[in-house]
């Protein structure tokens, strides 16, 4: 399932924070990553773009990670999508609301490689459980 | 040795955007002090120190994530309406903010910030406690720091969506609200601690001494600025253009060697050269195209270098018991990214001069029927090829007569010299090293060490800096600055038949040199210009040439504090050099290199080194500048 291939939006508002990120999935073996710096940038690049994954912070102006998260969902054509919420709160409330939201994954700054693999990992077995 | 082994380029990138984000939240705090309800400001401040946050925890600079998880949490609970801003909790953040800045510092030495001040997070955590809220309630949601480990994020997704999850074991949801709770008992203070706000006034107050202009900053934040010179942020959009104008030199260029076979093959027919014209005008067209493009790489919105001085100048007015306000206007203006770096001092110390010295106290402002709230206003924006960048105060102007008078009690003029200035020359007095405005030194200024150290540091940077100032009104200062360092716009001067290149911001004239005006004063050769008593250094002796004929022309030059007249055989006219630089070869004197249109190289002169090296023994004598005349004569 984690074919090296698969494209991957990163959404942050911080460029460092989407250079790490970036880094990170290259580690793992994905070179195919695309950035936008909002929720309203990035749904411009999902509805445009064939992105198969999407790696989004919290907090962020104009349209943050939560919207972003819930407008997919809203969207047929983009429903599908796995959606893994990076940020620096492990807040109970934080984490249900994204669970709420349809969140497939929740990571928690700072993280390494090996976190990120996990959590994909487990994304990709549910995504294929659910397949 | 490095903390960041394999993360400098990251820390790098985080500390150029972590600190221009940091700026702007200084900024924000200013503008929230005024509007302290305004929600967007709230969360905005709020996601600036989140960010940073989540920036430094993966620099495992804990010290700062804690420092930042402290006050954003302080900013939920603002923007959330749970607590309400006051002097005291502005007071608290701005502190934070200036730890956070020095945290920085710390960073920018690749190494790990230490804690920060403990009466600084005891402030914060007061604050944090001291709403009308259950005390159990902040334990709870807020002070509660990040665990870097797991977020229990599977079992929370399945008791909320109620799926089951067969990766852990039952009892960790049950473990993980146990370990909430145990990190929740952080002592919280029921009321603010004593005496913690003054040392935090103090603690940001202090840290001015590191921004001063010649100051010896503790933090050596100076030496890390350097450091980051070497990366720049650049807009796609602008690269984007270099890389399609270079792509159509490249065709271009591939046509250019189409034609050159053609016309090697013997081909020279009308239409041969007419494509070879288009080509050539093609050419020209998108090389100055692509300069431009290049040249637009390099420029920097000014408004980066803006964004930090209301917080100081708020400080400082806080400071001094005043009302002051900092207006900024053309921030977008765009200015060469080298010269925002080494204008941030000299503009800091122009705020400061103007909010000590320019505008007056409360009672003052009154008494003078203005106003109680005084503006200073920081101003850019482009005139031509230059961008000019004032400082305005609308406060009680210069006295040209004290000034005047103040410069003669020092020593630094004489009764007769004073006499013979006009307002505007008495303005610029103090310019002078040794000259202070203020009657008395206080701690912010008035060591009088600070303009004539602008002011050398603004022509370093080849611009010059000019006063206005009208009595009651208030002041501006006025720096004009070129476009770009990359291109300098030079005199050519001949000493024979050698070209050489001075800049041309230093030439205030050219005058023909006539034997018969030549005066001997101190032994050294003068010409009086317009009353002014001025020194004739040859430029063959200033290189340390024979002199092989006697000068034609002296060009008259400003550098520094120095007027003085450059003897030269003849001059070529001015050119927009392009500056090479000598990498490993640099004779003394010689700034670079330029190359003409017909090729040929002229050494471009860096005068104040020139005229550095030769100290009290500059001038030449009469004899000495004429001799070769009679040399001449004889033969």
């Amino acid at each position: 399932m984690s074919d090296p291939k698969l494209k991957f939006l990163v959404v942050d508002d911080f460029s460092t924070m989407r250079r790490i990120v970036r880094n990170l999935l290259k580690e793992l073996g994905y070179t195919n990553v695309d950035e936008a710096e909002d929720g309203a940038i990035a749904l411009q690049k999902l509805n445009s773009g064939s992105f198969d994954f999407v790696v989004t912070d919290w907090n962020m102006p104009n349209m943050d990670g939560l919207t972003l998260l819930q407008t997919i969902r809203r969207t047929p054509q983009l429903k599908h999508l796995p959606v893994l919420m990076i940020t620096a709160e492990a807040k109970k409330e934080n984490i249900i609301a994204a669970a709420q939201a349809g969140a497939s994954g929740y990571v928690v700054k700072p993280f390494t490689a090996v976190t990120l693999a996990e959590k994909l990992q487990k994304i990709f077995e549910k995504m294929g459980r659910t397949a | 040795m490095s903390e960041f082994g394999g993360m400098e380029d990251l820390l790098q990138d985080f500390l150029v955007e972590a600190g221009d984000m940091l700026s702007g939240v200084d900024n924000k705090l200013v503008d929230l002090e005024r509007s302290p309800d305004d929600r967007g400001l709230l969360n905005d401040i709020f996601r600036g120190f989140h960010t940073i946050k989540g920036g430094a925890g993966f620099l495992n600079a804990t010290e700062l994530v804690t420092l930042c998880h402290l006050t954003e949490s302080l900013f939920d609970k603002l923007r959330n309406g749970e607590l309400s801003i006051s002097a005291e909790a502005m007071d608290v953040i701005l502190g934070a903010t200036s730890a956070v800045r020095e945290m920085f510092g710390y960073l920018e030495h690749r190494t790990q910030p230490p804690a920060a001040d403990p009466a600084l997070i005891e402030g914060l955590r007061a604050t944090l406690a001291g709403a009308p809220v259950a005390p159990s309630a902040v334990a709870g949601s807020g002070v509660q720091l990040p665990r870097p480990g797991e977020p229990d994020w599977e079992l929370l997704h399945a008791a909320v969506t109620g799926k089951p999850v067969s990766t852990s074991p039952a009892p960790r949801v049950h473990g993980a609200a146990n370990a909430a709770q145990a990190s929740s008992p952080i002592p919280v203070p029921a009321a603010p601690a004593p005496g913690s706000p003054e040392a935090l006034i103090k603690a940001a107050v202090g840290r001015r001494s590191i921004d001063a202009p010649g100051g010896n900053g503790p933090i050596g934040r100076r030496e890390g600025e350097r450091q980051r010179d070497n990366s720049i942020r650049v807009d796609t959009a602008r690269l984007d253009q270099v890389l399609n104008l270079s792509g159509e030199i490249g065709l271009t260029k591939n046509r250019l060697n189409a034609l050159r076979s053609d016309i090697l093959s013997g081909r020279n027919d009308t239409e041969t050269l007419h494509a070879l014209d288009l080509a050539v005008s093609q050419l020209d067209l998108l090389v100055s195209d692509l300069q431009n493009a290049v040249m637009k790489t390099r420029m920097q919105p000014i408004g980066r270098l803006f964004q930090k001085y209301p917080r100081i100048a708020r400080d400082l007015a806080r400071n001094l018991g005043k009302d002051v306000e900092l207006v900024l206007v053309g921030e977008d203006t765009e200015i060469d990214k080298t010269m925002i770096e080494d204008l941030s001092d000299p503009i800091i110390h122009l705020i400061r001069n103007a909010v000590d010295h320019g505008v007056e106290d409360r009672a003052g402002r009154l008494a003078a029927g203005k106003p109680e709230k005084s503006n200073v206003r920081l101003e850019a924006r482009q005139e031509g090829d230059h961008i000019v960048i004032l400082v305005a105060d609308d406060g009680r102007g210069m006295d040209a007569e004290r000034l005047r008078s103040k410069a003669v009690a020092k020593g630094l003029i004489s009764d007769e010299e004073a006499s013979t200035m006009d307002d505007r020359q008495s303005y610029n007095l103090i310019f002078h090293p040794g000259f202070s405005m203020a009657e008395q030194v206080s701690d912010v200024s008035g060591r009088g060490v600070g303009m004539d150290v602008v002011r050398t540091n603004i022509q370093k940077l080849n611009g010059t800096i000019d006063i206005r100032s009208q009595q009651g009104k208030g002041t501006t200062l006025i720096i004009s600055l070129p476009l770009t360092l990359a291109i300098l716009p030079v005199l050519l001067v001949r000493l024979g038949e050698q070209p050489f290149a001075v800049p041309l911001s230093m030439v205030r004239e050219i005058l023909p040199i006539d034997p018969a005006l030549i005066q001997e004063v101190g032994g050294k050769a003068t010409m009086v210009v317009r009353g002014e008593v001025l020194q004739i250094l040859p430029l063959s002796s200033l290189l340390g040439w024979p002199q092989e004929r006697e000068p034609q022309y002296g060009v008259l030059m400003q550098a520094a504090e120095l007027s003085f007249i450059l003897a030269i055989d003849s001059f070529a006219g001015r050119e927009d050099a392009v500056i090479k630089s000598l990498d490993d070869f640099r004779p003394k004197g010689v700034a670079g290199v330029t190359t003409l249109s017909n090729g040929q190289i002229v050494l471009i002169l860096d005068m104040k080194e020139l005229l550095g090296g030769l100290g009290e023994q500059r001038g030449v004598s009469r004899a000495s500048l004429m001799r070769k005349t009679e040399v001449l004569a004889l033969s």
